[in-house]
């Protein structure tokens, strides 16, 4: 039996699955953003609710501005989602641990059935990545006809975040043992990624250095968001330009 | 404190209260009272809990990308991009995704109707009563009183129209959509005539070139092939093997793709012929050799202080466009939506033959056409949609079919298409949703929803080869819908005599083999079968067939310096003050309020969801008193709407923009909204209420060619946005302008 | 006002008129929840132990388990395949009579109408299980659905919860710290 200080914290520098995004070629055009809430049954929420800041996307692209007219430039497409921290600052804060690190993925996790929706993981999560299920959001009839099977529906009073699409990690892992191999690079994707027309995302293992997003991360002039605060984020962006 | 509760009291009573709302309101585990049908005969390659995918070719645009979809149980679970499909090679566009929410649209027409026009109520008709009102509605009518009016997609609907058509002597269907409209296609076209002695539709190679100057083009939101040119723009910007390209755009508003752009010109609405001609001459000169007649009366000073582009900027510009091995300049949007918008064209078209790119990587084409395409078939203009509509309102028409658009909320109000079909005694709709033309006809038909659907779309730009997407159905029709390819060879069999010659078909399938079939003898295809069974489920399981060469033309370019080419500026319709922008939500589109994930997805540029808004420099709002949320009226000479105001710090001064996509007063409950009294109301305003009927002179209309006037109300609506706005303008820091 | 029904409540009668009010609230919650427990019935008593005892493999008629997340209830044309050559379901006058199990199936079969079976074991919605994956790890249906061949209707000999399933985790796991996390991972079941 394995013993509890046997467990490792959260510090592998490493992590396992990442994403490289380059912000030079996304144009900010949404397809990531509707892919993945067809994936994952990401509720949407109307036009009030999302007034009040509560719409639910996992994955949103910010745009900023810079100078003034006619100066004025609109800063590179940023496409935020949760970084999947190898030290999330959302985990400790949890009582319920409901967000908890997988050792088996190395992703941070929502437990849907523990979450007591405290809230506390949003607040501590510099990124602001995490949506949280203020009401039980109306699908009508057949509109649940779409749901994605292997994705929880969420209820009210519960906390959501991107997964890295740890439906498909599984599923990649699952067909990959049942024909005895490893899982290989660019077998699967997450849906936000494998949407892209400009394929600006690209995910895979950053464990493995012959793996194409391995090959991008260490390109030099990419950064990773925040990462001052010891999040060790596993998310690398390119500037571009 | 003898009259008021103790807090302990208080706290018991909280405590009781809150332990039977508990156990009341169902902290108990979910219903064990689930039942299970397994099917009565399982489908071939079926297993339970496992999806079975299926190749087809998405319907929200014409564009023609290949789709594939996983299904599980018959259900529809994903949408994802059909890798093999030259055209989008795997990728999908928001709207692409969200295609299963028209899919499951909790507001689509189940049934046949026959209605009352204007009352949302009807009564439903058997299938064999639909179908003997349309072989009635052919048959009974002279030849020359049917009309079609049909949408860009699908193709194999109007080419089954066309054929019936064509031997039996009614109206040719016309096409026509929103999207034309404002992409202006058949200025493209008439420029790339007058320039290149043929008519068509030019290919912009973006992802080979190495400079792009784009006037007006919103390749990256809808334009075209949105999602193709987007692949085309990461080629431009991929630094791995190439130099990064650079991108510059000129337009009076940031357009989410000039939000891309390296440099954004804010030109001054109407100058884009004059400026382009000056940069073509500023580049002849650094070129040296003799001036080329196309630039020779232009004077980029007068350009520069026209345009309010700085003489250094074009100097600049020129130099960047001269000296690059890879220039490119792509005309199209709203520099073309304008009086002058052919002479942009044209001016935007032969920038290129300064680089002289024609044919040649980076540069400019004609697409391919498509594998049973013969000659560019180019949708109606609004030119031609208002004598259309005029022949409506005479009374020419006896019967009108309407599919696959929605004419009177995607035509300019001012042409008054409701009005006009008050003159046609029986409007037959095919609708899948019950949008506002379905509102106004006698009977809606609802056809399939694309996904449920056979057919075929032609790609008509975007990728190198020819391609022919086909499009199966991927989940058995949900509701009592009937494909509308089906209807109309049905009536036409009823109708007897040559109705039934022209359409001598069983079925919708049938009659789509008998067009494939041609295709099994063309050499270089992307697969071949010896019979059409083989060739036909190959068609079906690849998405399409296309050719493997590159199917492109190369523009005959002799001429394009030789010519004289006119540098003047738009005329503005209207006595207001703003030049009015309208452009194409990217989200939205014209057919993409009625899902409501759309309607979640921010606006690239201002994030705002579900609703409209008008773009307004801070500086002009500072000057009307105007902030954020404020409603103002807009007046043109065609209209007046309602709209509140955002602070858009990229646009000109001068100017103002609305996006086009919400203001359906019918179309679904995601499409509308509901007053305090639950009563249906317009959710949003549509701009094309303030478009006037002004055209270019290759009969697009001048959309962006109209002056308005802003008044404010003293209203507020509040906008629902992403982004915060906590220290834009000082908001929530006490320092608001 | 409130003061004065409160003040009411706190004599004994007013104590004993509390107390009712909730027991019968909570019965009615107990009640509720019950009844939300209970399962439909089944529209065939389906005697599993008749066919295992045929020889029929589990795998025969749920092929689902070996190959993905759900086993899976046989479509009806398979029923049909064997049952249409057995005598006593052609035979009407003998179903009528001695196989009552055997009239819904062929009204069904015969009207073209599916059956709606009422699943027995269920995992919560927020548990993705994957029987394809139990399968390949060598265990046997019976170890979780006990022994088909000694029941009619299925019946779950345990309670799929957690605990279940975690203690047989760990005991294929033992000491194989890999394994273990991997299997104990809360990112493995719920997503």
């Amino acid at each position: 039996m394995i013993k509890p200080e046997e467990i490792k914290m959260s510090t592998d520098e490493s992590g396992k699955w990442g994403m490289v995004i380059d912000q030079d070629i996304c144009t900010g055009c949404q397809a990531c953003v509707a892919a993945c809430a067809m994936e994952n049954n990401i509720s949407f929420v109307g036009e009030a609710d999302s007034g009040y800041g509560r719409s639910m996307h996992w994955i949103r692209i910010e745009r900023f501005w810079e100078g003034e007219y006619p100066e004025v430039k609109m800063t590179p497409n940023q496409p935020m989602m949760c970084q999947q921290c190898g030290s999330a600052t959302c985990e400790p804060v949890c009582p319920a641990f409901a967000t908890i690190h997988s050792q088996a993925e190395q992703l941070n996790l929502q437990v849907y059935n523990r979450c007591i929706g405290t809230r506390y993981c949003a607040n501590n999560c510099p990124y602001q990545v995490r949506s949280f299920n203020w009401r039980d959001y109306e699908r009508p009839e057949p509109l649940p006809n779409q749901f994605n099977p292997d994705v929880t529906v969420r209820r009210r009073g519960v906390m959501e975040k991107c997964t890295f699409c740890i439906q498909r990690i599984h599923k990649a892992q699952d067909k990959a043992k049942s024909e005895g191999r490893e899982v290989l690079d660019g077998e699967f994707t997450t849906a936000c990624a494998q949407a892209c027309p400009a394929s600006a995302i690209t995910f895979g293992r950053v464990d493995d250095p012959e793996s194409l997003v391995s090959q991008l991360a260490h390109r030099g002039h990419g950064v990773k968001h925040l990462e001052e605060l010891g999040t060790l984020p596993n998310v690398t962006y390119f500037k571009g330009g | 404190m003898s009259d008021k509760l103790s807090r302990r009291d208080f706290l018991k009573l909280a405590g009781v209260g809150a332990a039977s709302t508990a156990v009341l309101t169902g902290c108990g585990p979910a219903s064990r009272s689930v039942k299970r049908e397994p099917y009565m005969q399982m489908p071939e390659y079926t297993y339970n809990g496992l999806s079975t995918y299926y190749a087809t070719t998405c319907r929200e645009c014409a564009a023609g990308c290949g789709l594939v979809v996983r299904t599980s149980q018959g259900r529809a679970i994903k949408t994802e991009g059909n890798a093999n499909n030259p055209l989008n090679l795997g990728k999908t566009c928001a709207r692409g995704q969200a295609t299963l929410h028209g899919l499951y649209n909790p507001d689509r027409v189940t049934d046949p109707i026959k209605r009352t026009r204007g009352n949302a109520s009807g009564d439903i008709v058997t299938w064999e009563n639909a179908t003997q009102i349309v072989a009635d509605a052919l048959k009974n009518n002279k030849p020359e009183e049917i009309a079609f009016l049909m949408g860009m997609a699908p193709d194999h609907l109007f080419d089954l129209v066309a054929d019936l058509a064509n031997s039996t002597g009614i109206n040719a269907p016309v096409r026509f959509g929103a999207l034309n409209m404002f992409e202006s296609r058949a200025t493209l076209s008439k420029a790339a005539e007058n320039l290149f002695g043929e008519a068509g539709l030019p290919f912009f190679d973006v992802g080979g070139a190495q400079v792009v100057f784009s006037f007006g083009a919103n390749f990256l939101e809808t334009w075209l092939s949105p999602v193709s040119y987007t692949r085309g723009f990461a080629g431009l910007r991929e630094g791995q093997t190439k130099k990064r390209g650079t991108f510059v755009q000129f337009e009076s508003r940031m357009s989410s793709t000039a939000g891309k752009a390296d440099e954004w010109m804010p030109l001054r609405p109407g100058t884009e012929a004059l400026v382009a001609l000056a940069i073509g001459r500023l580049a002849s000169e650094l070129r040296g050799g003799s001036m080329p007649r196309a630039f020779a009366d232009v004077d980029p000073l007068e350009a520069a202080s026209k345009s309010g582009i700085k003489l250094e900027t074009l100097e600049h510009l020129a130099e960047m466009f001269a000296n690059s091995t890879g220039a490119l300049a792509i005309p199209g949007g709203t520099a073309l939506g304008q009086s002058n918008g052919l002479a942009v064209a044209e001016a935007v078209l032969a920038l290129n033959a300064i680089a002289d790119n024609f044919g040649k990587p980076g540069g400019v084409f004609f697409s391919a056409l498509a594998p049973n395409q013969t000659e560019y078939q180019r949708s109606a203009s609004v030119k031609e949609m208002q004598e259309f509509v005029q022949q409506m309102a005479d009374g020419k028409f006896k019967v009108l079919f309407v599919h696959g658009l929605n004419p009177i909320f995607e035509l300019p109000a001012s042409l008054d298409f409701k009005n006009a079909l008050k003159n046609v005694e029986q409007v037959i709709s095919f609708a899948t949703f019950p949008d506002e033309t379905a509102l106004e006809s006698d009977y809606v038909f609802p056809d399939h929803h694309g996904l449920e659907s056979w057919g075929y779309q032609r790609v008509a730009t975007g990728s190198a080869q020819p391609v022919l997407s086909g499009a199966q159905p991927v989940v058995s029709p949900f509701y009592n819908t009937r494909a509308t390819a089906d209807v109309l060879i049905a009536a036409a069999q009823l109708a007897s005599g040559k109705f039934a010659e022209a359409l001598p078909f069983q079925d919708e399938v049938e009659f789509l083999q008998s067009k494939i079939s041609p295709l099994m003898s063309e050499a270089d295809g992307f697969f071949s079968a010896a019979d059409i069974d083989t060739f036909a489920a190959y068609f079906q399981q690849y998405g399409g067939w296309w050719k493997l060469s590159d199917g492109r033309a190369v523009p005959n370019s002799a001429d394009v310096l030789n010519r004289s080419l006119s540098s003047a500026e738009a005329e503005f319709a209207g006595e207001g003050e703003f030049f009015f922008v309208p452009f194409v939500s990217p989200t939205l589109a014209e057919a993409g309020a009625n899902k409501p994930w759309l309607q979640e997805l921010p606006d690239p540029t201002t994030t705002v969801m579900w609703n409209t808004w008008v773009e307004i420099n801070p500086v002009t709002a500072e000057e009307l008193g105007l902030k954020d949320d404020d409603v103002v009226t807009i007046t043109s000479e065609a209209g007046v709407l309602e709209v509140p105001v955002y602070r858009y710090p990229a646009i000109r001064p001068d100017t103002i923009a609305i996006p086009f996509g919400q203001g359906h007063t019918a179309y679904g409950r995601y499409a509308t909204a509901l007053d305090e009294n639950g009563k249906i109301i317009k959710r949003g305003v549509n701009p094309t209420d303030l478009l006037g009927q002004h055209f270019n002179e290759a009969g697009d209309l001048a959309f962006a060619g109209m002056k308005v006037n802003i008044k404010k109300t003293g209203k507020k609506q509040l906008l629902s946005r992403l982004e915060s706005i906590m220290g834009v303008y000082g908001v929530g820091l006490g320092e608001e302008k | 006002m409130i003061k004065r029904l409160f003040d009411w409540l706190k004599q004994p009668l007013g104590l004993i008129a509390v107390g009712i009010a909730f027991l019968a609230l909570f019965s009615l919650a107990a009640y509720g929840i019950f009844q939300s427990q209970q399962s439909p019935a089944q529209p065939i008593q389906f005697p599993h132990a008749t066919h295992a005892a045929r020889g029929l493999q589990c795998l025969y008629c749920h092929p689902g388990a070996a190959r993905g997340p759900s086993a899976g209830i046989p479509a009806q044309a398979k029923c049909w395949a064997c049952h249409q050559q057995i005598q006593k379901t052609l035979d009407s006058q003998l179903a009528d009579t001695q196989f009552p199990l055997l009239k819904p199936l062929v009204a069904a079969v015969t009207s073209n109408t599916p059956l709606e079976w009422v699943p027995v074991a269920m995992v919560p919605d927020f548990v993705q299980f994957n029987h394809r994956a139990h399968v390949a790890a060598g265990q046997n249906c019976e170890n979780c659905h006990g022994d088909m061949t000694k029941v009619t209707v299925a019946e779950n000999p345990q309670v799929f919860n957690m605990g279940f399933c975690l203690n047989c985790h760990k005991k294929v796991a033992g000491e194989n710290h890999e394994l273990l996390v991997k299997l104990t991972d809360c990112g493995t079941c719920h997503y």
